[in-house]
């Protein structure tokens, strides 16, 4: 649909047929009058910041934000990057951090989608308790758990030695073997109830009359649910998992108010990691090339993403 | 009220002409009915004259204006739709006062309006209600109502009753049939079902791939469809076309079929086809014009019945014809049986007869 | 999976199997409860003990001598941690509350384009958009901070509400333009032809049906904005221009043992999202039933 009507039309097409493009894009450009604020504030804060991390990767910086007397110096961030030992490290905690965080949530919200999917007394209140982790500020998040795991007075510990489990309560963000599991629950409280609501929106579209029909055929509830109930809603469970993996990836509050990477790096993913070598140490260079780094494997993870919504707009039949 | 004519109105989407060079009149005061399977471009005709969509080429002129580059609000018309398209968050009474508040009547005028409206179409203990808590045939009502205060020069109706049950569209039929008499209103009316078109309109406009196929009175579309596809889509059951082969036999004209037999033609129908320009041509019979014969006639040709559907007084027996399937009807006196064999007699002067080539209909001169 | 057990037959022998699947899920739900529930139940004991009490081995389960002490102090403006504490919140309210009212303004035009017209690039724009989510804020805190200093709103909380703009923009265009999808276009026909101007037919009948869906995303905008930390660290450093996550840790990194201010804090930080979330989750729940998951 365009504002256009008639002769005004067919006298642009005429014209149309020397410079297609432009003119076609002329021609509709009232509607991108609708789209144009959207556009301007995602150019300046996301192409110029995209640009910019990109050049700065290649120059070695001097500290401070001036950043006027940087070195052009080519790969040297990267290579640098590569060959330090901490990089492998963070790597490696970013993906048991990204995977494990992001499995769990999805299957403990899904999980409670299903209990939650059918009516009975209280399940208003007890979906409302269940979605407010995802609601509050991770930074509360964060001193809420802190305080829970806290090595000398902190609840867990105290159950812990008064059931008899242990002799004295447990350093459970202080120590290096511990630290890491025990942020990924607290992410996972703060997590699960993202998928919850996703998929019980998604339950909501799967059609009764398939359900009754496979029971008509014969299949039990396990049955059903793995021949009707999630294939329909493989599209969902798609967007939901890369979200959540997506929010893991880029996760920083946590681990930086919990425990600033530590102790010896052993909470560091790479966000603090970066946070910590730009404003930190202020080697913005590195920094940048780490992020353009980040950058690459989230645009990846992003191709699938987007392949899952146009799956989505595909079936919506809208172009 | 006033007239519309649309001059070689042509709407492309890219590469694909969705309305293909349409010219036709309608008379003020006349209901012309455009049908036409889906796809054909009658709704989107139909869009046309409404200003929803630009037209590519072409005029449209409703009264004496040439309305092709005007808003829809200012083409002084309205239009009901296939799905109501009622507000759904406005009561029965504001939608019918929108039109006018948007024409910034004095509010005392809308509500008499309103209130004459909602009496002419009985539904005044409705206006206070949100279209959702309405039946489908009272909100059908609502949006009658909803064109009817604006007292416009031309209604546009698209496929109004496609949503309504059986019974209730057979009733509303008759309603807007009324409404049309009543307000002697011009209206233009899309339905892909031919009964609604032959029963309500004055004129029909039969469409198909874009192109208008014919325009005339239902009765004379049903009596001399122009071609294969109006002979086809008018009418039920359908038309039956038995494609056959035209040859001479001792000297007289007959059309023959792969089955071995002849069919020997009137000396009208015999001009007809010697005036084709080709051999190959499709035979078209209603069903009433076809006679059932339980045993051979002069002039009966052999066929084996298929299917029969009693339907209490009428009874419609389908038979196979020359690869064709041929609906007859008959009184339900005669019993017949599947597969039973059957001879089929031809009403020379109620006849169709088509080019099988150009499937246009043949013309004695 | 009670779920499915719900629409079982009413068969004896499939009966019980269908009670496994109720209890297992009774059980989980039980389970789950105690996940969610029993963090925020410590933190609201805690935070009505004394700084004394909470520092015993073994805990009060229940404090012996429960006060709204911190409570008291962290709202009483008469002294300068009431006064911290407020300004922190009345400097979140304003951002988050500028941020939700720009993402709608922004959002609401952008999905219904993207719904309604085809134009070229239709497509390309809106994943384009739709990837911001993708995007690790850490990348844009360089180079945004070096532009926010350019334009001057360093140390403003301008430079926050424009950035926290496109964190809620992409979603809400996509939960909108769902909206829109599932509005039919003959409603806005229908208002063109009884006289309403484009423009009149979108503000007048499209608008007031997709309130839901501008809810929503109004919620997402303002909890996002409200929650925010690592730009809010980064851009301001002004003690009195501070949000509430970057106050209460710049505060409660200088008291590092006053564990029922900084629950009580947590507590009050939370309750503006908390009760705007439940008291508007159903619109929520059905924007992403509507927009995001049903096509």
């Amino acid at each position: 649909m365009t504002i256009l009507t008639g002769k005004a039309e067919a006298h642009r097409r005429l014209q149309s047929d020397k410079s297609g493009m432009l003119r076609k894009i002329w021609s509709h450009r009232a509607d991108y009058a609708y789209v144009l604020p959207a556009i301007v504030v995602m150019l300046i804060v996301i192409a110029y910041p995209v640009y910019y991390t990109i050049e700065l990767s290649f120059f070695n910086t001097p500290p401070g934000l001036q950043l006027r007397d940087k070195i052009f110096t080519g790969l040297d961030n990267y290579t640098a990057i590569l060959k330090s030992p901490v990089f492998w490290k963070v790597t490696s905690n970013t993906l048991i951090w990204t995977l494990a965080s992001t499995l769990i949530a999805f299957v403990l919200g899904f999980a409670c989608a299903l209990a939650l999917h059918r009516d009975f007394a209280g399940r208003g209140i007890l979906r409302a308790i269940l979605i407010i982790p995802w609601v509050i500020s991770a930074v509360a998040a964060s001193y809420i758990w802190k305080w829970i795991y806290h090595s000398d007075f902190g609840i867990i510990g105290a159950v812990l030695v008064g059931l008899g489990l242990a002799d004295r309560p447990p350093n459970f963000i202080d120590s290096v073997s511990t630290v890491l599991p025990s942020l990924i629950v607290v992410n996972i409280w703060r997590e699960f109830p993202f998928a919850m609501i996703m998929m019980m929106a998604g339950l909501q579209t799967v059609p009764d009359q398939l359900l009754r029909a496979a029971k008509v055929d014969g299949a039990n509830a396990w049955q059903r649910f793995c021949h009707v109930t999630f294939p329909h809603l493989r599209n969902v469970s798609t967007v939901t998992i890369l979200l959540l993996a997506v929010a893991n990836f880029n996760s920083f509050i946590i681990p930086w108010i919990m425990t600033g990477g530590g102790p010896s790096n052993a909470s560091h993913i790479w966000i603090t990691h970066i946070y910590e070598l730009a404003f930190g140490r202020q080697r913005w260079g590195v920094a940048s090339a780490y992020s353009v780094l980040l950058f690459m494997i989230v645009m990846s993870l992003g191709y699938f993403y987007v392949r899952a919504l146009s799956g989505n707009e595909r079936k919506d039949g809208s172009v | 009220m006033a007239h519309v004519v649309l001059k070689d109105l042509v709407k492309t989407y890219g590469s694909f002409k969705a309305v293909n060079n349409v010219s036709l009149t309608v008379n003020d005061g006349e209901f012309v009915a455009l049908v036409g399977p889906s796809g054909c471009g009658k709704t989107t005709t139909l869009n046309l004259v409404a200003g929803l969509i630009p037209i590519t080429s072409g005029d449209i002129v409703i009264g004496d204006r040439v309305v092709n580059d005007l808003d829809p609000k200012d083409r002084d018309i309205a239009m009901v739709f296939q799905n109501y398209a009622l507000y759904p968050q406005k009561s029965v009474y504001k939608n019918l006062a929108f039109p006018l508040q948007m024409r910034r009547l004095p509010k005392e005028e809308i509500d008499r309006k309103v209130r004459e409206a909602a009496r002419v179409l009985d539904m005044t203990e409705l206006l206070e209600r949100k279209p959702r808590e309405l039946s489908g045939g009272q909100q059908q009502r609502v949006a009658l109502g909803r064109a009817l205060v604006r007292d416009p020069s031309v209604f546009l109706m698209d496929e109004p009753l496609s949503n309504l049950d059986a019974k209730l569209r057979v009733q509303m039929r008759s309603e807007i049939k009324r409404f049309h008499q009543d307000l002697k209103a011009t209206i233009i009316y899309v339905t892909h079902d031919q009964l609604e078109a032959v029963t309500m309109a004055d004129r029909m406009a039969v469409m198909n791939g874009g192109y208008l196929q014919q325009y005339d009175s239902p009765a004379q579309v049903f009596a001399h469809p122009v071609n294969m596809f109006v002979a086809s889509f008018v009418g039920s059951p359908a038309m039956s076309l038995v494609p056959l082969e035209a040859s001479t036999a001792n000297g007289k004209s007959v059309l023959t079929s792969a089955e071995g037999w002849s069919l020997e033609l009137s000396p009208h129908n015999a001009q007809k086809v010697a005036k084709a320009k080709t051999r190959k041509i499709v035979l078209g019979a209603r069903h009433s014009t076809i006679k059932l014969h339980k045993s051979a006639v002069p002039g009966s040709i052999p066929a084996k019945a298929y299917t029969v559907e009693p339907t209490g007084d009428v009874t419609f027996v389908q038979a196979f014809l020359s690869g064709a399937l041929v609906n007859i009807s008959m009184p339900p006196t005669i019993a017949v049986a599947p597969d039973e064999q059957i001879w089929l007699e031809f009403d020379q002067e109620r006849m169709h007869l088509f080019d099988g080539e150009t499937e246009m209909a043949l013309k004695a001169h | 999976m009670s779920a499915i057990a719900g629409t079982a037959s009413r068969g004896q022998a499939r009966r019980r199997r269908i009670d496994g699947w109720r209890w297992s899920g009774r059980i989980f739900l039980v389970f789950i409860l105690l996940y969610t529930a029993l963090p925020m139940i410590w933190m609201l004991i805690t935070s009505i003990k004394s700084g004394f009490a909470a520092m015993q081995f073994p805990p009060q389960w229940w404090p012996d001598q429960p006060t709204l002490a911190s409570y008291q102090k962290l709202l009483d403006p008469q002294n300068s941690v009431g006064q911290d504490f407020l300004r922190f919140f009345w400097n979140s309210l304003f951002v988050s509350t500028a941020t939700t009212i720009l993402s709608v303004i922004v959002a609401v035009p952008a999905a219904y384009a993207f719904s309604r017209f085809t134009f070229p690039g239709r497509n390309f724009l809106f994943f384009a958009v739709l990837l911001r989510n993708m995007f690790p804020a850490v990348i844009f805190l360089v180079p945004l901070f070096i532009l926010m200093r350019a334009i001057g709103l360093v140390n403003t909380h301008g430079s926050l509400i424009l950035t926290y703009l496109t964190f809620g923009l992409p979603l809400a265009i996509w939960l909108l333009k769902g909206f829109y999808d599932n509005i039919p276009v003959q409603l806005e026909q229908a208002a063109r032809i009884d006289g309403a101007t484009r423009f009149q037919a979108f503000v007048l009948i499209v608008m007031p049906l997709s309130a839901p869906g501008i809810i929503a995303t109004a919620i997402y905008s303002f909890i996002g904005a409200w929650n925010e930390y690592i730009y809010a660290y980064t851009f301001l450093s002004k003690n009195e221009q501070l949000t509430l996550p970057v106050g209460i840790q710049r505060f409660f990194s200088e008291n590092t043992t006053d564990f029922p201010g900084l629950m009580a804090a947590s507590f009050m930080m939370s309750v503006p999202v908390v009760v705007l979330f439940l008291v508007l989750q159903r619109y929520f729940v059905r924007a992403l039933t509507e927009g995001a998951v049903k096509h």
